[in-house]
């Protein structure tokens, strides 16, 4: 069902082989990460943060600090904007790590946290230049990409590039691009994704759905463009000729 | 079934097996094939990316900074795995007399910490003095990783006096406090702490936690001389040992 491969200095490779391994566990994925030098679990980080231990909050947050980076810098699309919010949703968890109950799986809290800081930024920032496709909130966003459905189109050929999938992820309006980049490049499924962005189950399918076929659009689109670029470049010299 | 019903049942059930009629339509509609193959690619291109990135080392400086500025973060602790039996111990130290010892020890400590060690002063003295247990090979490993230029090696036959190129040079005031409290710990090896051999038992584990603790710190600022924050967790473990050592003294009269 998923790739294996490895990616280096990342533990997607990993990740992905435990979700082939274990199946769509709920709630598996997201809890698998990397070995960490200090031999806590992540329970007593959360104990030992909650009564004030310094090096308890700089465990927990090595442990999920890179895929909260990682989150943040696809959702907004560049450093400095991805390390500010970091550090936003990291300060608001730490605020409030003495509430935490564990009803939830940290993680799930945690993720929770970043994509309602994200979506805040992100909302505060359009607010000027909104336009519907731009907006915000899943339900806004049902109406999504069309497809001609039956007619013949620009078939992406065969593997996507990856510069461009990219690329095209910054385009996606905020709710798809949250949907997509939680379940397609993080791994999550659908029932965390629901618990993260506050939505059901069926939602999340219904984004991630509309966010995939939005993105094929936009591939496609790139594909044209240079397409175009290759013509006009193609006509440049024999013009200089004349 | 027709592409639009097809649309529905791959945002409801995703891209993995699809019913039989969706298999039969698709076998025979080559825009919903292509769609389908489409998808795919896009999948698999994004299951590729990274899903974790390394964040620059600033914003967990800048985040801890900001931590300690809202009083999230109370204060460095220096035994992590033990703060509970450090904490109830102090909590059972402050009312009783022990506390007047450990401030006692503290201030010799601090003393010797501000004036430094007697020029006489040469570590292989310990090796005479009867040994205690696990604790003490801990201890004098640390001073002598601390400051390896000006200490002879342990293990080495230091009966006689210290080579005088040591001679000259003045301990480290880290490792004056070390030494001071080390020769605090050699009056405590043999008295029956507490009349009781499992208080004993964890007032001895306790100290020799605190002896590694010690002997980790001191080995990291060896390397790290600029750490700060490794030299802010040595003094306090200093502090905590002396707390410990006047506790153990003050059960040993105790008792005996």
């Amino acid at each position: 069902m998923c790739a294996s491969s490895v990616i280096p200095g990342t533990t997607l490779g990993a990740t992905r082989r435990i979700r082939t391994i274990s199946g769509a566990a709920t709630g598996q994925l997201a809890r698998q990460r990397p070995a960490q030098p200090v031999a806590w679990t992540e329970a007593d980080a959360i104990r030992l943060a909650q009564a004030g231990n310094a090096p308890a909050f700089e465990f927990l947050y090595k442990l999920h600090g890179r895929r909260v980076y990682a989150l943040c810098l696809r959702m907004v699309g560049n450093p400095a904007d991805a390390e500010d919010l970091m550090q936003e949703a990291f300060l608001q968890l730490f605020r409030k790590i003495g509430t935490f109950r564990g009803e939830s799986a940290f993680s799930t809290w945690l993720h929770r946290m970043t994509v309602n800081v994200v979506l805040m930024r992100l909302r505060k920032k359009s607010l000027p230049t909104d336009s519907l496709e731009e907006t915000l909130e899943p339900d806004a966003e049902n109406s999504g990409p069309k497809r001609d459905v039956g007619a013949p189109d620009l078939r992406l050929s065969g593997a996507v590039d990856r510069v461009n999938l990219e690329r095209s992820i910054e385009k996606l309006p905020p709710g798809y691009r949250t949907v997509f980049v939680l379940h397609d490049v993080q791994g999550y499924e659908h029932n965390e994704i629901a618990d993260i962005m506050g939505c059901s189950v069926g939602n999340s399918k219904s984004q991630l759905h509309k966010a995939r076929t939005r993105l094929r659009e936009l591939l496609q689109e790139e594909i044209r463009q240079q397409a175009r670029e290759e013509r006009k470049a193609a006509k440049t010299p024999s013009g200089s000729l004349d | 079934m027709q592409c639009k019903e097809l649309e529905f049942v791959l945002e409801s059930a995703g891209l993995g097996q699809l019913p039989k009629d969706a298999r039969v339509h698709l076998a025979t509609c080559a825009a919903c094939q292509g769609f389908l193959a489409d998808l795919n690619s896009i999948v698999s291109a994004a299951k590729s990316l990274p899903a974790e990135v390394a964040p620059p080392d600033r914003i967990w400086i800048s985040l801890r900074a900001q931590l300690e500025a809202e009083g999230l973060i109370k204060e460095p602790t220096a035994v992590l795995e033990h703060s509970n039996w450090l904490n109830s111990f102090g909590a059972w130290l402050k009312p009783r007399t022990l506390a007047t010892a450990a401030a006692a020890l503290l201030v010799l400590a601090i003393a010797v910490f501000v004036t430094r060690v007697p020029q006489n002063y040469h570590p292989g003295v310990a090796k005479n003095r009867p040994a205690v247990e696990s604790p003490r090979p801990v201890q004098s490993t640390a001073a002598a990783s601390a400051s390896p230029s000006s200490t002879p090696p342990v293990n080495a036959p230091s009966q006689g006096p210290a080579p005088s190129k040591a001679k000259d040079l003045a301990p480290s005031p880290s490792e004056s406090a070390s030494f001071t409290l080390s020769q605090a710990e050699l009056d405590v090896p043999d008295m029956q702490l507490a009349g009781n051999s499992q208080v004993d038992a964890s007032l001895r584990q306790n100290l020799r936690t605190l002896n590694a603790f010690i002997a980790e710190c001191e080995q990291h600022l060896k390397q790290n001389p600029q750490d700060e924050l490794a030299r802010e967790y040595l003094y306090t473990a200093y502090q905590q040992k002396a707390d410990l050592l006047a506790a153990m003294m003050e059960s040993g009269r105790g008792e005996n």
